[in-house]
């Protein structure tokens, strides 16, 4: 049974103070939803978590490991942020190749797409797409490691209704094989996903 | 270390263009020449070792928004850090992707360009071996700028205005036919500055 735990979490981004002692655990199988206004500070926290920033006062730990300490951490996360991580001058199918390379894992690209429907994009130049399209292109990150915990920063932003639901049925499938999620969002998740706090 | 080379040559490949817009580029300085100045022979030699450094630094200049702010533009920067943990051999596979993506392209047409302008076999040895110790420092400097000003959009002459400083002692000594030690010096200490500069780069992004 893994566990991530944030004790007395405070983060200064510049002079500005935007974590305040939080604490939170959450342990596998699990989903947390993390709600706040914009600017207050859920990017940020799910950074820290992520490792990108490492400066702040309190504890993150995993499996009662800190994870400043835990050089194997990274293995243990996937983090799709805001930013598509895609190419726009290349098709789907090039963007793909290079997360292949960089993740060092092969995958069947048609069977990936089709969870989004999105099969008859594969040779498209990604500046064609929709911002929804691009956003499911850049969710197929979370096949690509055999992670322990998903950060997903704000993942509904531009999914139409079907491609949520599809997202939501990932997230669900996750937590039943032991896996932790936490999202950063600003609407109401509350009738899908119960566990929630806000800062 | 290896996994990112690969991938980034793999998106130079996928974008073609990028072999041949620094390499045309480079020929384009240089064919201006005979228009400005004249077809005499010993004119053009003479201006050919001086305008092929400019046609290097404009050529690394330009492209130099490609080391890192692409990937910092689009997330890219996020996977690369996250599955790479030594910041060093990130900026030491940046190094080589760069200087192979758009410093090897010019050197493949440099050959014809030395043959156009009746440069001499010996003197396009050295001239080669400038050029050479020359580019590589100048990926350093071109690499740590770009770490440096890294979220800055936009800002291309701020860079420029950084840079091209940091190029003179390229320009001095590299019109020299016999100074490729003092270049390749010249580039070792290039790249103790840039490794420094370029890990306090990123990590203040990731911060």
């Amino acid at each position: 049974m893994d566990e991530l735990k944030i004790e007395d979490l405070t983060c200064y981004r510049g002079e500005n103070l935007v974590l305040k002692d939080l604490n939170t655990k959450i342990k596998s199988g699990e989903t947390l939803v993390i709600r706040g206004s914009n600017g207050s500070g859920k990017t940020t926290l799910l950074r820290v978590l992520s490792n990108f920033i490492k400066s702040y006062n309190g504890k993150v730990l995993f499996n009662d490991q800190n994870i400043l300490e835990d050089p194997n951490y990274r293995y243990f996360f996937n983090f799709v942020g805001q930013k598509n991580s895609l190419k726009d001058n290349l098709s789907v199918k090039n963007n793909l190749k290079l997360w292949e390379i960089i993740y060092q894992k092969n995958i069947s690209y048609s069977k990936l797409l089709e969870d989004f429907n999105m099969s008859h994009l594969v040779e498209r130049d990604v500046a064609s797409l929709s911002d929804g399209q691009k956003k499911c292109i850049s969710l197929l990150r979370l096949n690509f490691t055999e992670s322990k915990i998903w950060y997903l920063d704000e993942p509904f932003v531009f999914l139409d209704e079907e491609n949520s639901q599809t997202l939501i049925q990932k997230i669900k499938n996750f937590n039943t094989n032991n896996g932790i999620v936490i999202i950063t969002s600003n609407i109401n998740l509350q009738n899908t996903f119960t566990n929630e706090i806000k800062i | 270390m290896f996994a990112l080379l690969k991938r980034d040559l793999y998106l130079a490949l996928y974008s073609s263009s990028s072999f041949f817009y620094t390499s045309s580029f480079f020929v384009l300085v240089l064919v201006i020449l005979p228009f400005l100045f004249g077809t005499n022979n010993v004119q053009l030699q003479f201006l050919f070792k001086g305008v092929i450094w400019i046609g290097l630094s404009l050529s690394i200049l330009l492209t130099m928004e490609r080391i890192f702010n692409a990937d910092y533009e689009d997330g890219n920067l996020d996977i690369i850090l996250q599955q790479n943990p030594s910041i060093e051999a990130v900026i030491i596979s940046k190094y080589i992707t760069h200087w192979i993506v758009y410093c090897l392209p010019l050197f493949i047409v440099l050959p014809i360009l030395s043959f156009l302008f009746y440069v001499s076999l010996d003197s396009f040895f050295l001239i080669f071996l400038n050029l050479f110790f020359g580019s590589l420092g100048m990926v350093f400097i071109v690499t740590f700028v770009s770490a440096l000003t890294l979220g800055a959009k936009r800002t291309i002459f701020l860079k420029a205005i950084i840079v091209i400083p940091l190029f003179v002692p390229f320009l001095i000594f590299g019109t020299n036919l016999e100074s490729w030690p003092i270049l390749l010096a010249l580039s070792m200490m290039s790249f103790v500055l840039s490794m420094y500069v370029s890990a306090y780069g990123l990590r203040l992004y990731v911060e």
